[in-house]
Parts: C-alpha cells; structure tokens; sequence
C-alpha cells in the first residue's frame, strides 16, 4: 500500500526540486490536481461573488423567496450558472478538504474511512443539487 | 504494514511568518465555505419538496444571528478569493516571490475594502432598525 503525500511533500513533488526546465516533470494525478485548483479557483471567483452579490448585495436574503428563485431559474442560462457554481466549488472545495485530511489524518485506516464518508456524502450532495436544479418547474 | 507517510520530525513545530498566516487564513476560509455549501445544497433543495418549506427555511436567512454569519462567509469569500489569485500569481510569475509581503497586504486590504462596505449593506436593516431581533 502507497502512503499519500502530505501537503509538503505535495509543494516540493509540485516544484520539481530541480529547475523547472532542467527535467520533464512528471504528469501524475496529483499534478492535475494541482491545476484543477488553479483553473476552477479563478473561474469562482466570478460564479461565487457574483452569486453572493446577487443573493445579498444587489437584493437583500429576504427577497431571495421562492418567487426569486422561480424567476431566475426561468433562464436556462442562470441554471447553467448555478449548476457550473455548484460543480466547481464542491469538487475544488471537496479536493482541498482531501488534502487536509492526507495532512491530519495520519493512520491509514482513519484516512481511508474519513475519505469514503467525506467522497460519499459530497457525491450524494453532488447528485442532489444537481436534480434540484434539472427538476425545478 | 506501511508507515503513516510522515516526515521525520525534526522540528515539528513549523514556524513561517506572515505566510504560514496566509497558508491557515486560506485553508480556514475555505473550508468554511465548504462546509456552509454542503448545507446550502440543502436549503435550496427544499423548494422541489415545497414552495412554502422553502420561504420558511429561508426567511432564517434574515435574522441578527445569520446575518453576522454572512457577513464573516463574505470575509471568507473575499479573503479565499483575493489570497487564491495572489497564489496563483506567484505561481505564474515565480519573480513575485520577492514581492510577497506587499502581496499579502494586498489581498488584506481589498478584502477590508470589499468586505466592510458588504457587510454594511448585510447588516443595514438591522442598523436601520427595520429588522429587530
Ligand atoms: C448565505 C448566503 C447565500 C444565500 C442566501 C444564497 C442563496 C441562494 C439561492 C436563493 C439560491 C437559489 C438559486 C438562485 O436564485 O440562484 C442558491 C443556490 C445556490 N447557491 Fe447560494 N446563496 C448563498 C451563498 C452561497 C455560497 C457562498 C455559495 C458557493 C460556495 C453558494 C452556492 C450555491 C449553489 C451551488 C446553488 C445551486 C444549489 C443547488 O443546486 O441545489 N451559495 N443560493
Ligand atoms: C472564489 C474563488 C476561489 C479561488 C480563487 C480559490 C483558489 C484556491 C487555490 C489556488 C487553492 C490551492 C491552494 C494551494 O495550492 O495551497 C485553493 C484551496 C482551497 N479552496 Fe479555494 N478558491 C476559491 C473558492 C473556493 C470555494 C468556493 C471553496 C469552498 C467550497 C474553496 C475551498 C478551498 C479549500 C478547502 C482549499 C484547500 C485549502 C488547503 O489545502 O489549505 N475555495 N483555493
């Protein structure tokens, strides 16, 4: 059995060690990981302020009703909206609690057991906001 | 059986400066947003099983109490936002590494900037007395 790296041994696998162009590094899962933060990070920053804006700024959390909810999710393109929010922060946000825990949880067993409630419970959220959104009328 | 993966622990209490500040500001934050998330899948799926279910539920939304707490997901927001660009800047322009306390002073400054005006107009009715309790 492989121990999963730690968050430090994660930045240094990340940095390569060696100057950056003095070898090819390797393209592993953990990289990809790595980028996917990046990439889904920037785009939230749009989609989560934008979202927060609208829910309590631009209209107070009162108004945000049911009425509010219906008319907004009338526009396909605002459920798009919603369900890009909520695909990107859950697995970004999902991604960062797994390397919290390959950082705190140290006995493999314990790592193993808090992952599979941590992936099932957030996979089953997944699953449910996505029919919350595909099945509103 | 296989060992933990944990380094040898030389000196096992690491202490950075300013950016250990940064590393844990950014790990809290967004783990509170995380976590208000999973329950906010919740809350709005209410409205498949009932239109009135969800107003109620929501209508918390606008008490004393919960109002504070948006305010501080807001600061979260705001902090994870600003500090997770200033990260991946550095990582795209390694040569902002010698730039990284104003870097950081950055991201704390237009989070206060964003989040006190934000917070305000969370709280205004509170503060103008609209909403008592
Ligand atoms: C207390 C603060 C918030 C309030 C009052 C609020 C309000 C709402 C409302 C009214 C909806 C229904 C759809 C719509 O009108 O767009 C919604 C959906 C949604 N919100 Fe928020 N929002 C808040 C904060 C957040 C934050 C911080 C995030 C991101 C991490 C977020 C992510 C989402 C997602 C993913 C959906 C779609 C839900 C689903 O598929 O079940 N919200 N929110
Ligand atoms: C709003 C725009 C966002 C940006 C720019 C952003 C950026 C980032 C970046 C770059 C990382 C990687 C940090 C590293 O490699 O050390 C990260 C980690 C993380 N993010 Fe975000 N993020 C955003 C939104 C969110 C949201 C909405 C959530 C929650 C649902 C979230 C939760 C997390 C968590 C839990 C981590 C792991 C922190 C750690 O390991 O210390 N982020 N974020």
């Amino acid at each position: 059995m492989t121990s999963t790296p730690s968050t430090d041994e994660r930045r240094l696998a990340v940095a390569g060690g060696a100057p950056a162009r003095a070898r090819r590094p390797r393209q592993n899962f953990e990289t990809w990981s790595w980028f996917f933060m990046r990439v889904s990070g920037l785009v939230l920053v749009f989609l989560a302020l934008v979202h927060f804006a609208l829910t309590h700024i631009i209209n107070d959390v009162v108004e945000t009703d049911a009425a509010f909810v219906a008319e907004r999710w009338d526009n396909p393109l605002w459920r798009l909206f919603d369900w890009s929010l909520l695909a990107l922060a859950l697995f970004h946000g999902l991604n960062g609690v797994r390397w919290s825990i390959d950082d705190y949880v140290r006995s493999p067993a314990w790592r193993a057991g808090v992952k599979a409630v941590v992936y099932t419970g957030s996979g089953i959220l997944f699953a449910y906001g996505t029919f919350t959104i595909v099945t509103f009328a | 059986m296989t060992t933990t993966g944990s380094a040898p622990r030389v000196n096992p209490v690491y202490r950075g400066r300013s950016g250990q500040w940064a590393f844990v500001g950014h790990r809290v934050s967004g783990m509170l947003v995380f976590l208000f998330l999973l329950l906010h899948i919740v809350d709005v799926s209410l409205i498949n099983i009932s239109t009135e279910l969800y107003d109620e539920v929501h209508a918390l939304y606008g008490n004393v109490v919960l109002r504070l707490f948006e305010v501080g997901l807001l600061f979260a927001l705001l902090f994870h936002s600003f500090n997770g660009i200033r990260i991946v800047m550095v990582d795209v322009f390694p040569g902002a590494v010698r730039r990284e306390r104003r870097l950081l002073s950055a991201v704390v400054f237009l989070t206060l900037a964003a989040g006190i005006p934000g917070g305000y107009v969370i709280m205004k009715p509170f503060i103008d007395g609209t909403l008592l309790g």
